[in-house]
């Protein structure tokens, strides 16, 4: 068996070598030294995937609760019709309100809140620079990602305020978008601007 | 070389293929979405650390890939399915140790929970991939101790004339 051993060894190196290699040639590679969850909450019942009730269906209960998880993290939450207020306020068309997309492009592409900016914050490099200044120039920033167990707008939220956004600019929308289509809201598809939109669901 | 040499040695083959397929195909489907990877990953709560999480989902899959042609084109096979092995068991224990946190937690019969284990095939029934694992486990430790290996380069093959294990 030693010769296995041996052979395992040298496997281990060179594959351990060549995996980083092919990491960083990678366009989706991972950072190795980024914290993709910045200030994430510990403990399985947050992360235990199909079992925690999902925060989208609208109920108060639902929503309360998951208020008050992101209050103690310092961030702020919204429900279904603040945000619905906020998009067709003037503000909105001011860009004093600016909706930020945690989703990746894929989805982003596949329908977004109109007029939303794109912040897959595990690719910050490619979204950071065009999301950044509209992000400070606003008075309300609003992150939302999928909904459900969705955490990547906590995490885009988080990684905002590391960018020099003030925390009490930014709003969660924990309904996502899941919750924001089947509201009826509309939806805009592929690049922001686009003007393609996807009409209201009655 | 009998006839009973021949299908053993076209057995290990076999199997030795079938492993190398399996980690190529589940590590490119981590590997061309490492950040799902990542979030499953974390979702086992083992480590805690950003970048040993960050190196085990960026180096993982490109390592399984690299294992699984090895052993596929036969260069160091035995240390390849050592490494496997030694990949298939934590991960295995760590897939049941979640499974029965859903468990306790949703009270679903043990069987009948399903999740994305992060393996690369997407949501799973956990007792099928328990036992699928069990299979692929029992293989690469074959495939370590087994000294006959057909079509190798490195290290080239030095057939014993008996069925007998070891190195």
């Amino acid at each position: 068996m030693k010769t296995v051993f041996r052979q395992a060894a040298l496997v281990l190196v060179l594959g351990s070598l060549l995996s980083l290699a092919a990491n960083a040639v990678s366009p989706r590679g991972l950072k190795l030294t980024t914290d993709y969850f910045p200030a994430a909450k510990a403990g399985p019942g947050a992360r235990l995937g199909t079992l925690p009730p999902p925060a989208t269906a609208g109920t108060n209960d639902s929503f309360a609760s998951v208020a008050e998880r992101l209050r103690t993290q310092g961030l702020q939450a919204l429900d279904h019709p603040e945000v619905a207020a906020l998009f067709h306020s003037p503000d909105f068309a001011a860009q004093k309100v600016v909706f930020v997309d945690a989703r990746n492009d894929q989805h982003y592409q596949a329908g977004h809140v109109p007029g939303a900016w794109q912040f897959d914050h595990y690719h910050p490099a490619q979204h950071i620079a065009a999301v950044l200044p509209a992000c400070l120039l606003a008075e309300k920033v609003v992150v939302y990602c999928t909904g459900g167990n969705c955490e990547d707008s906590e995490f885009a939220a988080r990684m905002l305020t590391q960018s020099s956004v003030p925390a009490q600019k930014l709003f969660i929308y924990p309904g996502g978008i899941t919750e924001w289509q089947t509201r009826g809201q509309p939806l805009e598809t592929g690049p922001r601007g686009s003007g393609v939109l996807l009409p209201a669901k009655p | 070389m009998t006839g009973r040499e021949r299908i053993f040695d076209g057995a290990t083959l076999l199997a030795r293929w079938a492993l190398g397929a399996f980690f190529i195909w589940m590590g490119l489907h981590k590997a061309l979405d490492p950040v799902s990877f990542l979030k499953l990953v974390r979702q086992y709560d083992l480590v805690q650390t950003p970048p040993l999480l960050n190196l085990i989902a960026a180096g993982l899959p490109w390592f399984e890939i690299f294992c699984g042609a090895l052993l596929l084109i036969g260069v160091a096979p035995r240390g390849a399915a050592l490494l496997i092995l030694a990949m298939l068991v934590p991960f295995t224990l760590a897939i049941f140790r979640r499974a029965l946190l859903l468990h306790e937690a949703g009270g679903l019969p043990f069987c009948l929970i399903k999740f994305d284990c992060g393996c690369g095939s997407g949501e799973v029934f956990v007792c099928r991939k328990l036992t699928e694992n069990l299979l692929w486990i029992a293989l690469s430790a074959w495939l370590a101790y087994c000294p006959r290996q057909r079509l190798t380069w490195w290290p080239r093959p030095a057939l014993p004339t008996t069925l007998a294990g070891g190195s």
